[in-house]
């Protein structure tokens, strides 16, 4: 049982059972750690911008790079019409980056390796995209799968696979994260069997990987943070800024 | 027979404990069990932390990204106005040297020019005066050497007369040695006068 890599994802309960209209709902594992990650971004930004100095300390200063960080990554992928958009981008590379980021520390759990939770990310942005498009372009915004100059004989089967990528989007997003998320620590649990099993002669090798794998994985874990905040910004200047 | 193992193994288990199910048989995460518990969870602490990020924390750090801005504008501006009134004060300073320096250099020209002036003047009035004086001198040598003509007529007149008297013994008439002497010293007269 404790060799099973697929371990770390299990998801218990902690606390009573909370049963609503017949449906779990639970505190779990999952949600203590989601609830961590929130109170961690919480604790930083209160403790980044607690004291307002002209010269900024450490902590505000990487509050405001963050803040520079994502109005940046906003501005140049959705213009400046995603503005309101800004604190919703904001929270949610927080929340995705510090939620990859614990699941980094031994023993914690990783709320992004599961598919619900980024599944559910990603069907919100989704639907919310959706409905942006719509207020704003009204039944215009069904043009964003007909795109310009491309051969009449083209744009049946292009507006068929312009659909058929649009619908898919909520399904990239998610499983791009959760299959990362998942993948990465399950090669570290992996390696990290390896270490025991093959013991004080050969398990040298494994744990130089590990060290290695566990670099890489915290660059991953930055990066998909990033991507998803990302595409999420290149979704929303679609629905924003129809260009097709 | 391993398919059908798989299977009576998954049904005992599941019937059994379905954490230990999700665990032995494969991704937990395909488990529905807490797939609702997981949700409303991430949708309840999403939505706090939206809230408090977008209602708390960005407006305050954007506020104090705008202090921060104005007061490097601020002081940008005050840095440039001190700039300009120190420059105002510079050009006010070189004009006043400028000024000065003309005004000193004049008044060196007219010290200069007044000096030469009174140099000028006294050395002519000097000069006048030696001129005086020179022709005065002159007068007076002249006369001198006139009056020295006149006794030297008289002398050589007496000597010629007592040359005379001594070779000839006997004295000449005096009318007709003044003529002679007078003759000799009027053809040699024009050499000292």
């Amino acid at each position: 049982m404790a060799n099973n890599p697929m371990q770390q994802f299990n998801v218990y309960k902690i606390g009573p059972e909370i049963n609503i209209g017949g449906v779990d709902l639970s505190f779990t594992n999952a949600s203590l750690f989601m609830v961590i990650s929130a109170i961690s971004i919480a604790l930083f930004l209160y403790l980044g911008t607690k004291e307002k100095k002209i010269v900024p300390d450490k902590l505000q200063l990487l509050s405001e790079m963050l803040y520079g960080f994502v109005a940046k990554m906003i501005s140049d992928t959705a213009g400046s019409k995603a503005k309101p958009y800004f604190p919703f981008i904001f929270s949610l590379f927080m929340f995705v980056l510090l939620c990859n980021m614990i699941g980094m520390l031994p023993y914690s759990f990783t709320v992004t390796s599961h598919i619900i939770v980024t599944l559910i990310l990603a069907l919100f942005i989704f639907i919310a995209v959706t409905v942006i498009g719509f207020i704003k372009h009204g039944f215009k915004y069904l043009s964003i799968f007909v795109p310009s100059g491309v051969p009449a004989i083209l744009l049946p089967l292009i507006t068929v696979i312009e659909i058929i990528s649009y619908l898919s989007r909520p399904v990239s997003l998610s499983v791009r994260l959760f299959a990362n998320m998942m993948a990465g620590h399950t090669m570290l649990k992996v390696f990290g069997g390896f270490v025991i099993s093959l013991g004080i002669l050969g398990g040298w090798l494994p744990l130089s990987f590990s060290v290695a794998l566990t670099g890489l994985e915290i660059l991953v874990a930055f990066l998909q943070a990033y991507v998803f905040a990302i595409l999420t910004c290149i979704y929303l200047n679609d629905a924003l800024n129809l260009h097709h | 027979m391993n398919l059908m193992r798989g299977l009576f193994l998954i049904l005992v288990l599941s019937s059994t404990n379905t954490v230990l199910f999700s665990a032995e048989a494969g991704m937990p995460q395909l488990d529905p069990t807490y797939w609702a518990s997981q949700a409303f969870w991430l949708i309840l602490v999403f939505s706090v932390l939206y809230v408090s990020v977008a209602k708390f924390y960005l407006p305050k750090i954007k506020k104090n990204l705008d202090d921060r801005e104005n007061k490097i504008k601020e002081d940008l501006d005050k840095a440039n106005e001190l700039k300009r009134l120190s420059e105002k004060k510079l050009a006010e300073y070189d004009l006043i040297m400028e000024n000065s320096k003309k005004e000193i250099s004049k008044t060196i020209l007219e010290a200069k020019k007044k000096l030469s002036e009174d140099i000028e003047m006294k050395k002519s009035a000097i000069e006048k005066e030696i001129e005086i004086e020179m022709t005065k001198t002159q007068k007076d040598i002249f006369d001198l050497k006139k009056s020295s003509i006149k006794s030297i007529n008289s002398i050589s007149k007496e000597i010629a007369a007592n040359i005379i008297e001594k070779i000839v013994g006997d004295k000449l008439n005096e009318s007709s040695i003044q003529a002679s002497v007078d003759e000799v010293s009027k053809k040699n007269l024009g050499k000292y006068l």
